[in-house]
Protein backbone atom coordinates (compact mmCIF):
# COMPACT_ATOMS: atom_id res chain seq x y z
CA UNK A 1 0.00 0.00 0.00
CA UNK A 2 2.65 2.46 1.03
CA UNK A 3 4.63 1.36 -1.99
CA UNK A 4 1.73 2.28 -4.26
CA UNK A 5 1.33 5.65 -2.50
CA UNK A 6 5.00 6.46 -2.81
CA UNK A 7 4.99 5.44 -6.47
CA UNK A 8 2.01 7.70 -7.11
CA UNK A 9 3.74 10.49 -5.20
CA UNK A 10 6.91 9.94 -7.19
CA UNK A 11 5.00 10.08 -10.49
CA UNK A 12 3.09 13.20 -9.47
CA UNK A 13 6.27 14.98 -8.45
CA UNK A 14 7.96 13.83 -11.63
CA UNK A 15 5.06 15.14 -13.77
CA UNK A 16 5.18 18.49 -11.99
CA UNK A 17 8.92 18.71 -12.63
CA UNK A 18 8.48 17.86 -16.29
CA UNK A 19 5.89 20.58 -16.68
CA UNK A 20 8.14 23.08 -14.94
CA UNK A 21 10.97 22.20 -17.30
CA UNK A 22 8.77 22.48 -20.40
CA UNK A 23 7.48 25.91 -19.39
CA UNK A 24 10.94 27.06 -18.40
CA UNK A 25 12.30 25.92 -21.76
CA UNK A 26 9.50 27.73 -23.55
CA UNK A 27 10.12 30.98 -21.70
CA UNK A 28 13.86 30.70 -22.08
CA UNK A 29 13.48 30.09 -25.81
CA UNK A 30 11.36 33.22 -26.16
CA UNK A 31 13.90 35.14 -24.12
CA UNK A 32 16.60 33.93 -26.49
CA UNK A 33 14.60 35.26 -29.41
CA UNK A 34 14.24 38.59 -27.62
CA UNK A 35 17.97 38.92 -27.11
CA UNK A 36 18.93 37.81 -30.61
CA UNK A 37 19.06 40.74 -32.99
CA UNK A 38 19.00 38.58 -36.12
CA UNK A 39 17.47 35.26 -36.88
CA UNK A 40 20.76 33.54 -37.68
CA UNK A 41 22.06 34.54 -34.22
CA UNK A 42 18.94 33.08 -32.65
CA UNK A 43 19.50 29.66 -34.20
CA UNK A 44 22.90 29.30 -32.59
CA UNK A 45 21.69 30.62 -29.22
CA UNK A 46 18.71 28.27 -29.31
CA UNK A 47 21.02 25.32 -30.00
CA UNK A 48 23.17 26.34 -27.03
CA UNK A 49 20.09 26.57 -24.83
CA UNK A 50 18.99 23.14 -25.95
CA UNK A 51 22.41 21.72 -25.14
CA UNK A 52 22.21 23.20 -21.64
CA UNK A 53 18.86 21.48 -21.10
CA UNK A 54 20.04 18.19 -22.61
CA UNK A 55 23.11 18.14 -20.35
CA UNK A 56 20.95 17.16 -17.34
CA UNK A 57 18.56 14.95 -19.25
CA UNK A 58 19.46 11.74 -17.40
CA UNK A 59 19.49 13.03 -13.83
CA UNK A 60 17.30 10.70 -11.77
CA UNK A 61 17.38 12.05 -8.20
CA UNK A 62 14.28 14.15 -7.49
CA UNK A 63 15.91 16.62 -5.12
CA UNK A 64 18.79 17.18 -7.50
CA UNK A 65 16.30 17.85 -10.31
CA UNK A 66 14.44 20.36 -8.13
CA UNK A 67 17.68 22.14 -7.33
CA UNK A 68 18.71 22.21 -10.99
CA UNK A 69 15.34 23.68 -11.99
CA UNK A 70 15.62 26.32 -9.27
CA UNK A 71 19.07 27.29 -10.49
CA UNK A 72 17.84 27.44 -14.09
CA UNK A 73 14.82 29.57 -13.17
CA UNK A 74 17.05 31.94 -11.22
CA UNK A 75 19.32 32.26 -14.24
CA UNK A 76 16.29 32.84 -16.48
CA UNK A 77 15.01 35.57 -14.18
CA UNK A 78 18.41 37.20 -14.10
CA UNK A 79 18.53 37.43 -17.91
CA UNK A 80 15.01 38.66 -18.59
CA UNK A 81 14.88 41.10 -21.48
CA UNK A 82 13.79 44.63 -20.46
CA UNK A 83 11.81 45.20 -23.66
CA UNK A 84 10.57 41.84 -24.91
CA UNK A 85 8.74 41.29 -28.18
CA UNK A 86 4.98 41.28 -27.65
CA UNK A 87 2.56 40.19 -30.36
CA UNK A 88 0.83 43.41 -31.54
CA UNK A 89 -2.71 42.56 -30.42
CA UNK A 90 -1.69 41.24 -26.98
CA UNK A 91 -1.74 43.45 -23.86
CA UNK A 92 1.34 45.65 -24.05
CA UNK A 93 1.59 45.20 -27.82
CA UNK A 94 1.62 48.09 -30.26
CA UNK A 95 -1.91 47.44 -31.57
CA UNK A 96 -3.52 46.53 -28.27
CA UNK A 97 -7.04 48.05 -28.16
CA UNK A 98 -6.44 49.96 -31.41
CA UNK A 99 -9.50 50.16 -33.62
CA UNK A 100 -11.61 47.77 -31.60
CA UNK A 101 -14.82 46.44 -33.10
CA UNK A 102 -17.78 48.72 -32.33
CA UNK A 103 -20.08 47.53 -29.55
CA UNK A 104 -23.11 45.48 -30.49
CA UNK A 105 -26.28 47.47 -30.94
CA UNK A 106 -24.58 50.51 -32.45
CA UNK A 107 -25.42 51.19 -36.08
CA UNK A 108 -24.81 53.95 -38.57
CA UNK A 109 -27.76 55.74 -40.16
CA UNK A 110 -26.60 56.54 -43.67
CA UNK A 111 -29.65 58.61 -44.54
CA UNK A 112 -29.67 60.61 -41.33
CA UNK A 113 -31.67 63.84 -41.81
CA UNK A 114 -33.03 62.69 -45.17
CA UNK A 115 -35.49 60.15 -43.92
CA UNK A 116 -38.50 62.29 -44.79
CA UNK A 117 -37.39 62.90 -48.36
CA UNK A 118 -37.37 59.23 -49.28
CA UNK B 1 -2.37 62.58 -61.38
CA UNK B 2 -0.38 59.72 -62.80
CA UNK B 3 0.22 58.45 -59.29
CA UNK B 4 -3.46 58.68 -58.53
CA UNK B 5 -4.44 56.61 -61.56
CA UNK B 6 -1.69 54.12 -60.77
CA UNK B 7 -2.97 53.71 -57.24
CA UNK B 8 -6.58 53.52 -58.31
CA UNK B 9 -5.75 50.84 -60.82
CA UNK B 10 -4.57 48.59 -58.02
CA UNK B 11 -7.41 49.22 -55.62
CA UNK B 12 -10.31 46.83 -55.94
CA UNK B 13 -13.50 47.52 -54.04
CA UNK B 14 -16.25 44.94 -54.34
CA UNK B 15 -19.36 46.43 -55.81
CA UNK B 16 -22.22 46.13 -53.38
CA UNK B 17 -25.55 47.88 -53.18
CA UNK B 18 -26.41 49.57 -49.95
CA UNK B 19 -29.83 48.59 -48.79
CA UNK B 20 -31.32 50.01 -45.64
CA UNK B 21 -31.52 46.70 -43.83
CA UNK B 22 -28.51 44.75 -44.99
CA UNK B 23 -26.00 47.56 -45.25
CA UNK B 24 -24.57 47.26 -41.77
CA UNK B 25 -23.44 43.66 -42.05
CA UNK B 26 -21.86 44.17 -45.46
CA UNK B 27 -19.94 47.27 -44.52
CA UNK B 28 -18.65 46.01 -41.22
CA UNK B 29 -17.50 42.72 -42.56
CA UNK B 30 -14.55 44.59 -44.04
CA UNK B 31 -12.80 46.95 -41.63
CA UNK B 32 -9.68 48.61 -42.93
CA UNK B 33 -6.66 49.10 -40.64
CA UNK B 34 -8.10 46.53 -38.28
CA UNK B 35 -6.37 43.33 -37.25
CA UNK B 36 -9.54 41.82 -35.90
CA UNK B 37 -11.32 40.65 -38.98
CA UNK B 38 -8.82 38.74 -41.06
CA UNK B 39 -10.07 35.31 -40.09
CA UNK B 40 -8.54 32.30 -41.77
CA UNK B 41 -10.37 29.22 -42.89
CA UNK B 42 -9.85 25.85 -41.28
CA UNK B 43 -8.44 24.39 -44.50
CA UNK B 44 -5.77 27.06 -44.54
CA UNK B 45 -4.99 26.45 -40.86
CA UNK B 46 -4.53 22.73 -41.54
CA UNK B 47 -2.27 23.36 -44.51
CA UNK B 48 -0.07 25.85 -42.67
CA UNK B 49 0.16 23.78 -39.48
CA UNK B 50 1.22 20.76 -41.52
CA UNK B 51 3.81 22.74 -43.42
CA UNK B 52 5.29 24.04 -40.16
CA UNK B 53 5.46 20.54 -38.68
CA UNK B 54 6.92 19.11 -41.88
CA UNK B 55 9.67 21.69 -41.97
CA UNK B 56 10.79 20.83 -38.44
CA UNK B 57 14.28 19.35 -38.90
CA UNK B 58 13.78 16.18 -36.86
CA UNK B 59 10.51 15.23 -38.54
CA UNK B 60 10.12 12.97 -41.55
CA UNK B 61 7.70 14.96 -43.78
CA UNK B 62 6.10 11.79 -45.13
CA UNK B 63 4.77 10.83 -41.70
CA UNK B 64 2.92 14.07 -41.04
CA UNK B 65 -0.87 13.92 -41.18
CA UNK B 66 -3.50 16.12 -39.48
CA UNK B 67 -4.02 13.48 -36.78
CA UNK B 68 -0.40 12.90 -35.90
CA UNK B 69 0.76 13.06 -32.26
CA UNK B 70 4.11 14.83 -31.89
CA UNK B 71 5.72 12.60 -29.29
CA UNK B 72 4.01 9.25 -29.86
CA UNK B 73 3.98 9.18 -33.66
CA UNK B 74 6.83 11.41 -34.73
CA UNK B 75 9.35 10.31 -32.11
CA UNK B 76 10.02 13.79 -30.76
CA UNK B 77 10.66 14.64 -27.12
CA UNK B 78 8.94 17.22 -24.95
CA UNK B 79 11.41 20.01 -25.75
CA UNK B 80 10.87 19.44 -29.49
CA UNK B 81 7.17 19.76 -28.75
CA UNK B 82 7.81 23.15 -27.14
CA UNK B 83 9.80 24.23 -30.20
CA UNK B 84 7.03 23.19 -32.59
CA UNK B 85 4.40 25.09 -30.61
CA UNK B 86 6.61 28.16 -30.65
CA UNK B 87 7.07 27.83 -34.40
CA UNK B 88 3.29 27.64 -34.76
CA UNK B 89 2.90 30.74 -32.64
CA UNK B 90 5.25 32.62 -34.93
CA UNK B 91 3.55 31.31 -38.06
CA UNK B 92 0.11 32.46 -36.94
CA UNK B 93 1.27 35.58 -35.04
CA UNK B 94 -0.19 34.28 -31.81
CA UNK B 95 0.72 34.54 -28.19
CA UNK B 96 -0.46 31.40 -26.44
CA UNK B 97 -0.38 31.37 -22.63
CA UNK B 98 2.25 28.97 -21.26
CA UNK B 99 -0.20 26.59 -19.62
CA UNK B 100 -2.29 26.24 -22.77
CA UNK B 101 0.71 25.91 -25.04
CA UNK B 102 1.91 23.11 -22.80
CA UNK B 103 -1.27 21.14 -23.52
CA UNK B 104 -0.87 21.25 -27.31
CA UNK B 105 0.79 17.95 -28.13
CA UNK B 106 -0.69 16.86 -31.45
CA UNK B 107 -1.51 18.28 -34.87
CA UNK B 108 -5.19 17.81 -34.15
CA UNK B 109 -5.13 19.93 -31.01
CA UNK B 110 -2.98 22.59 -32.64
CA UNK B 111 -5.36 22.90 -35.60
CA UNK B 112 -8.35 23.03 -33.26
CA UNK B 113 -6.78 25.69 -31.04
CA UNK B 114 -5.57 27.91 -33.86
CA UNK B 115 -8.73 27.76 -35.96
CA UNK B 116 -10.78 28.72 -32.89
CA UNK B 117 -8.46 31.57 -31.95
CA UNK B 118 -9.93 34.94 -32.93
CA UNK B 119 -6.52 36.54 -33.52
CA UNK B 120 -4.94 33.86 -35.70
CA UNK B 121 -3.80 35.27 -39.01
Amino acid sequence: MSGAVSTAGYLARRAAQKERVRILYRRALKETLNWAVHRHLFYKDADDLRVRFEANKHVEDLDTIDRLIDVAEASYNKWRHPDPYIVPWAPGGSKFCRNPPPPAGIEILYNYGKEDND
Amino acid sequence: MALRTAVLRHVRIPVQTLTLNGSKQQLWSLRFMSSHDDHITKAEVIERVLSVVKSFPKVDPAEVTPEVHFQKDLGLDSLDNVEIVMALEEEFKLEIPDKEADKIDSCNLAIEYISNHPMAS
